[in-house]
């Protein structure tokens, strides 16, 4: 029974808020603009690190109860990631590029090191990460929720193989940024599709996302399948598309290319991280999408379109998950074909991505980084198979994920740390905290 | 001819129309010049096009697009080798299959239904058909009977749903990010239960499948006979299923409460109805009926598992009920017509090629449409997707 | 009629956080008469009757129903014995037919397991005729009046078989056609042994449906009164009445020109009826415009068309000489308009967004604060910081979410904003709801300071008091239209009676 008064300003006649007579048709699920700013305020790294910590708890349960040993499946993850080579300090150097001087360096850069061989496939996989996890992460700070990043991937890397295939004449600049601008103008165009419907007619937009997906999907089966207009020209019974030419492959900085070395995407990742921070805090668009995403009557009332600014952030949204996908190519897969199609989750992995990193830049780049090592440290080419079969492991980082979006998505356990927080540290949190824009 | 029609009726006979221009073309009346479809769609778009006039706009423009596709399909089928129109437009073969894709697709849509009417939105099918799936065929194979493998889905699905519930429904989490990470689990689990008791082998090949039923006596029926002489006892539990959910959900008074909660459920808390509960039974159920989905598939269609065997048809399942309004008869009928054009995708393989694959992205490009409310809009329950605090 | 009550409410207290909703309120209903519940809003008279449904549970005080005494822990034991509510909002079924949504949770069955729908057709007509109404019960609730719609609770209370009706400002939504058939079937009801309590604010009204009157004004009972005797003028001063009045000190206004001009307005609301009707009025420089009238008379939406979020169906707005009408919101802020609105947590303000950053919200893309595009934090901040100590907002500084603010210092950060801009004409609506007495007097001298600058003020509110001492004129609103203009010096009982549509000479057309 309600011991609140009725309408929220202390009027006591207005009865208790009810769910209006008629709901509004197309308001398909609850405010995201809500939980997202529950989140902000919730704050800091100790409770997407305590929902992390009990994802993998939980992992680590079912590993147990078939046969395996937990914590030695860990370490061979944590091992086979890569992430280890940190903890190898000593005497090194490093070349500057270009020039032949060495300079002291304290790690191991050595491309023959196993554990920066390891690292080093890591970090590639961070960087799609990355940029998965701020299509999701751009969209959820507008308050929309944007599913459709695996679409918008695919549509990255069909576009970014169609440019990188062809044109091998063209300088290695240009032939770069051709790619990179056009597969990321149509990952923003997929997205802005939704963006637009929602608008327009209010069609929500994780169900317009979704369907999208796969639309991109088949699209993707058909363009590299058998007799496909982008299959390879050289071999026409394998459903797989050309290889990138090499004037439209991104350069190398660690590692041996032949072996699938990190390559400069990596720093356009770092990029597009620091232009998400900048986009949203210090533009006059990152104000708009922020107010709409928080609270779009009271955005309105100020005179900010709540439309444009969908359409705006989804096609934002769109053209980060399209870099991913053409950064992908030109960096170090160079073809992609019907199976990669079907079986690639990484826009789907970025969800959790940007759920786990509160939406934040910061957050975005240690849990990219930490989905990366879970995915590759499990994976076939790296993980000791006595401790778990590989294809346990792929698994085992499912389930993982699974967990960690169940409690990101519940807010009681975050509740339940808050208030916990408040328990130990009384004093220090009676202060005002910063707001949620001066991150 | 038009005055003693009202305007629907002249909508409907323009889709009609539409339809036969189309069907003109094809086996078995193989009509082969062109003006014959187009005798037919002509009067079709007209048709169309006074409904709208009168007002009927969602039927007017279905019977246009109908006059207009159907000729022009009409006219391409005319220009098509005879050969190819007998072998890509054989009934049997096609109905067959379309049966046999849809049935999934309507387990998961019926289970959805449930849900998305009691309020709370279903993403996860997918995962709670690939629950089913794999479930069904470790315990047929282990228990070394196909009802018991049903029972052993019936009962993974329902907790899988249990999960998504308790997180939806009692801890008012965001119900889409429940329902992807329910697919993420599916995958998950089923995957590596799967390597970790099947792993090296694989499937024995002899599991205990879902029996076909055969009736004997109407083979001689042109069409139907074949058609329907053979199908497996599941695609039968399918039409029952469909009217039972009917029944239940549009004549039965807890039919009535479980809409009333998903369209208004303070209206409802007001007279009594417990929404927790009801949220809780219609969720469980469509795990259990997304899970039936799943079995069909793989310990009545298949005979076998593999990782991800739905491959996205929990997703199609929403995509038709979402097409079919959230009703039962609709989302059959939209499942029809995506197994239908899935059907027809591998029959086209032939003549086509590689460009049939594109067929099967059609469900969800009219679902898109659907939901643009280009034909008409699709709208959910009132309160779908809402949490609801009990005051 | 029989005097024995029916029904009896001793001493019921009821306490919010910072309200007393209730303060030992005495009521009886006896059998077979009407009883009006007379009051303001906030007078607690919403409050009372939810407790008496189950709604809410009271501090203190004892409910008897037929001289038994029972407590209600939900609307579900309210229902067993006999009380049946029919609330302001609604709780119907859009997309349900009349019948399903009366037999809800209680339906007939065939065999059990089967809804009876003939069955409860049938017994629904049975009652809708022994009652004298007039529905259709496959008609769905969103496509049946407002006005049936309401027929539609009331059968649903008597469907299970209430004796007691509670009806919360039921003609609220009723055009006075739909109100006339509504006193009808309570008359109705009444002849059927029926007791009615009518909760409502229109005197007029009341005068014509009640056997007794209980005004209640302040979360207390002022006085019970038989009809006979009561006039409107006596039933505005018990219910308006107050000893202290709070008055602003200001010089007397002496207006210039025309600054907001509007003319025959005419907007729909939400459910496509007209809710201003052909309004018309002026606002000039130096003067402060005063709109009362009982909520729900077309304010919202007259306010809405003014700064440009809902398009009016009919006639002019001009700020200025420039015309408005059909311009959006953002045009209206840039013509000169500023706007304080109703709901300053919804509208106002986006309370996760730092104080600095809402105090931006109409200039963030304006230099200083932006070039090409991008928000120099340093420069709002320190305006922020300028705004901040010049309206003596308290609880945080620039940076500080406006969340973590009290409600008044987040409406002088509102107002602060508002007025800051220098607005030709600015619009409060409800500036001071929700706010302790400092505050509303911040607000007071904050509003009074535009119009001694010579701007000009708009101010629409609910509270009489703050209308008569802050407006230099005053318009009263009701039904949609403007039905009087007032000098300052005006009585409150006659501007209640104009605010609740007594004293015009014609009847309702």
């Amino acid at each position: 029974m309600s011991s609140e008064p009725g309408g929220g300003n202390g009027d006591l006649d207005t009865p208790p808020p009810s769910e209006p007579l008629g709901a509004d048709p197309t308001a398909y699920a609850p405010s995201v603009g809500e939980r997202l700013a529950f989140y902000e305020r919730a704050g800091g790294i100790v409770t997407p690190v305590i929902t992390a910590v009990f994802a993998f708890f939980m992992g680590g349960l079912v590993v147990l109860a078939t046969g395996h040993n937990p914590w030695k499946v860990y370490q061979g993850i944590f091992t086979g990631s890569g992430l280890n080579w940190f903890f190898h300090f000593g005497n090194f150097s490093i070349t500057i590029p270009g020039t032949d001087h060495h300079v002291w360096f304290w790690w191991n850069t050595s491309i023959q090191n196993n554990a920066a061989y390891n690292l080093q496939q890591t970090l590639l996989l961070t960087t799609t990460l990355i940029l998965t996890g701020l299509a999701v992460a751009f969209a959820f700070r507008c308050g929309l929720f944007n599913i459709g990043g695996q679409g918008q991937y695919l549509i990255g890397v069909i576009t970014g193989l169609w440019i990188g295939t062809s044109l091998p004449h063209l300088a290695r600049g240009p032939h770069i940024l051709l790619a990179i601008v056009v597969a990321s103008v149509c990952g923003a165009v997929w997205a802005a599709i939704a963006g637009l419907l929602k608008a327009l007619t209010g069609a929500h937009e994780v169900i317009t996302t979704i369907m999208l997906n796969w639309i991109a999907y088949w699209i993707g089966s058909y363009l590299f399948g058998q007799g496909g207009p982008l299959q390879n020209s050289t071999n026409a019974s394998l459903p797989v598309s050309n290889t990138v030419v090499d004037s439209a492959k991104l350069p190398v900085f660690w590692g041996n290319p032949v072996l699938q070395g990190l390559h400069i995407g990596f720093f356009i990742a770092i990029g597009a991280l620091v232009a998400f921070w900048f986009v949203l805090n210090r533009t006059t668009l990152g104000y708009e999408v922020r107010a709409v995403g928080f609270n779009p009557e009271a955005a309105r009332y100020g005179g900010i379109s709540v439309a444009r600014n969908y359409v705006v952030a989804m096609a934002i949204s769109g053209g980060f998950a399209g870099l991913a996908g053409v950064l992908d190519m030109l960096g170090y897969q160079y073809r992609f074909g019907v199976l990669d199609v079907q079986t690639s989750q990484l826009g789907f992995i970025g969800i959790a991505v940007a759920l786990l990193g509160r939406n934040k830049a910061v957050g975005v780049a240690l849990s990219a980084l930490l989905f990366a090592a879970l995915l590759y440290g499990t994976s076939s080419r790296s993980i000791d198979q006595t401790v778990l079969k590989p294809e346990l492991a792929g698994n085992l980082t499912l389930m993982i994920q699974a967990l960690v979006l169940l409690f990101v998505g519940a807010d009681v356990l975050i509740i339940a740390v808050w208030r916990w927080r408040r328990r130990l540290l009384p004093g220090r949190l009676r202060r005002t905290q910063p707001a949620a824009g001066a991150d | 001819m038009w005055r003693g029609l009202t305007p629907r009726e002249t909508a409907s006979l323009g889709i009609v129309l539409g339809c036969l221009a189309f069907l003109l073309a094809l086996p078995p009346i193989t009509a082969r010049a062109p003006w014959w479809p187009a005798l037919a769609g002509i009067p079709a778009v007209g048709a169309g096009i006074w409904a709208v006039t009168s007002g009927v706009k969602r039927l007017g423009w279905l019977a246009v697009a109908a006059g207009i596709l159907g000729t022009a399909l009409g006219v391409l089928a005319t220009n098509t080798s005879s050969s190819n129109l007998d072998y890509v437009v054989s009934w049997t073969p096609l109905f067959t299959a379309m049966l046999a894709f849809a049935t999934p697709l309507t387990f998961a849509a019926i289970g959805g239904m449930f849900s998305e009417r009691s309020g709370v939105v279903n993403i996860g099918l997918e995962g709670m058909m690939l629950t089913g799936a794999f479930f069904a065929v470790l315990g047929a194979d282990k228990l070394g009977n196909w009802a018991l493998g049903l029972l052993c889905a019936l009962i993974a699905g329902g907790v899988a749903a249990l999960i998504h519930a308790f997180v939806s429904i009692h801890l008012r989490a965001d119900q889409i990010v429940s329902g992807t990470a329910i697919n993420f689990l599916a995958l998950g689990v089923t995957g590596y239960f799967f390597i970790q008791v099947y792993g090296d082998q694989g499937v024995p090949g002899s599991i205990p499948r879902v029996p076909t039923v055969n009736l004997n006596a109407i083979d001689g029926i042109p069409l139907i006979g074949p058609v329907f002489g053979h199908l497996n006892l599941m695609i039968w539990l399918t039409f029952l299923t469909l009217i039972v959910s009917y029944v239940v959900m549009f004549r039965t008074p807890i039919g009535l409460r479980i809409r009333s909660v998903g369209e208004h459920p303070r209206a409802a808390d007001t007279v009594g109805i417990s929404v927790y509960k009801i949220r809780y039974a219609a969720v469980i159920l469509s795990g259990m009926l997304a899970a039936l989905g799943g079995a069909y598939l793989s310990i009545g269609f298949v005979g076998s598992f593999n990782e991800n065997m739905t491959a996205g048809r929990g997703f199609i399942g929403l995509a038709a009920l979402i097409f079919g309004n959230w009703r039962p008869f609709g989302a059959f009928a939209a499942a029809l017509l995506f197994g239908f054009s899935t059907a027809l995708s591998f029959r086209l393989a032939q003549p086509w090629g590689n460009a049939a694959v594109l067929f099967q992205a059609l469900p969800y490009v009219l679902t898109l449409i659907a939901v643009a409310g280009v034909i008409g809009r699709s709208i959910p329950p009132a309160a779908s997707g809402r949490p609801y605090r009990k005051q | 009629m029989d005097a024995a009550p029916v029904l009896e409410l001793r001493g019921i207290t009821k306490q919010f956080p910072g309200v007393l909703a209730n303060d030992h309120v005495d009521f009886d209903l006896r059998r077979g008469e009407v009883h009006a519940l007379l009051g303001e809003n906030g007078a607690g008279k919403s409050t009372l009757m939810n407790i008496l449904y189950g709604l809410y549970s009271a501090d203190e005080g004892e409910i008897i129903v037929n001289g038994k005494t029972v407590a209600f822990s939900s609307p579900h034991d309210a229902i067993d014995q006999g009380i049946g509510m029919v609330h302001q909002h609604f709780m119907l079924i859009p997309v349900m037919t009349v019948t399903e949504n009366i037999v809800l949770a209680s339906e007939p069955t065939k065999g059990r397991v089967f809804l009876d729908y003939a069955g409860a057709r049938k017994r629904v007509e049975e009652i809708s005729q022994r009652f004298g109404f007039a529905i259709e019960p496959d008609a769905r609730i969103q496509d049946i009046t407002v006005g049936q719609q309401q027929r539609v609770e009331i059968l649903k209370a008597l469907y299970r078989d209430a004796d007691i009706l509670i009806l919360d400002e039921p003609t609220a939504v009723l055009t006075p056609q739909e109100a006339a058939e509504l006193f009808a079937i309570l008359e109705g009801l009444v002849h059927e042994g029926m007791s009615i309590i009518f909760i409502s604010h229109k005197l007029n009204e009341v005068l014509e449906i009640a056997d007794r009157i209980t005004v209640l004004r302040r979360g207390k009972r002022i006085d019970t009164i038989p009809r006979e005797g009561a006039t409107e003028a006596s039933l505005a001063r018990s219910m308006v009445g107050r000893e202290v009045l709070l008055r602003v000190d200001k010089k007397p206004a002496s207006p210039g020109a025309t600054l907001m001009h509007v003319e025959d307005l005419r907007v729909f609301d939400d459910r496509r009826l007209e809710a201003v009707r052909g309004v018309s009025f002026d606002v000039r420089a130096g003067e402060i415009v005063g709109i009362a009238g009982v909520d729900g008379n077309g304010q919202t939406e007259l306010i809405d068309a003014l700064t440009g979020l809902r398009r009016p169906s009919g006639g002019r707005i001009e700020i200025e000489g420039h015309d408005l009408t059909n311009s959006n919101a953002d045009a209206h802020l840039e013509a000169g308009l500023g706007h304080i609105p109703e709901d300053r947590q919804r509208r106002g303000l986006v309370l996760e967004f730092s104080l600095a950053e809402n105090l931006v919200l109409h200039d963030y893309d304006k230099e200083p604060y932006s070039r090409f595009g991008t928000i120099s934090p340093r420069r709002i901040v320190s305006r922020a910081r300028r705004l901040l100590s010049d309206y003596d907002v308290r609880g945080g500084g620039p940076r500080t979410p406006a969340a973590a603010l009290s409600g008044g210092n987040q409406q002088k950060v509102v107002v602060a904003r508002e007025v800051s801009r220098n607005p030709r004409v600015l619009i409060a609506a409800q500036p001071t709801r929700g706010l302790d007495v400092g505050a509303i007097e911040f607000v007071h001298r904050q509003l009074v300071a535009e119009r001694d600058t010579g701007r000009g003020v708009l101010l629409v509110s609910l509270e009489l008091e703050e209308i008569l001492s802050l407006s230099d004129r005053i318009l009263v609103i009701y039904e949609g239209r403007i039905v009087g203009e007032f000098s300052p010096d005006v009585t409150e009982e006659e501007l209640g009676i104009a605010m609740t549509g007594g004293g015009r000479e014609e009847a309702a057309a």
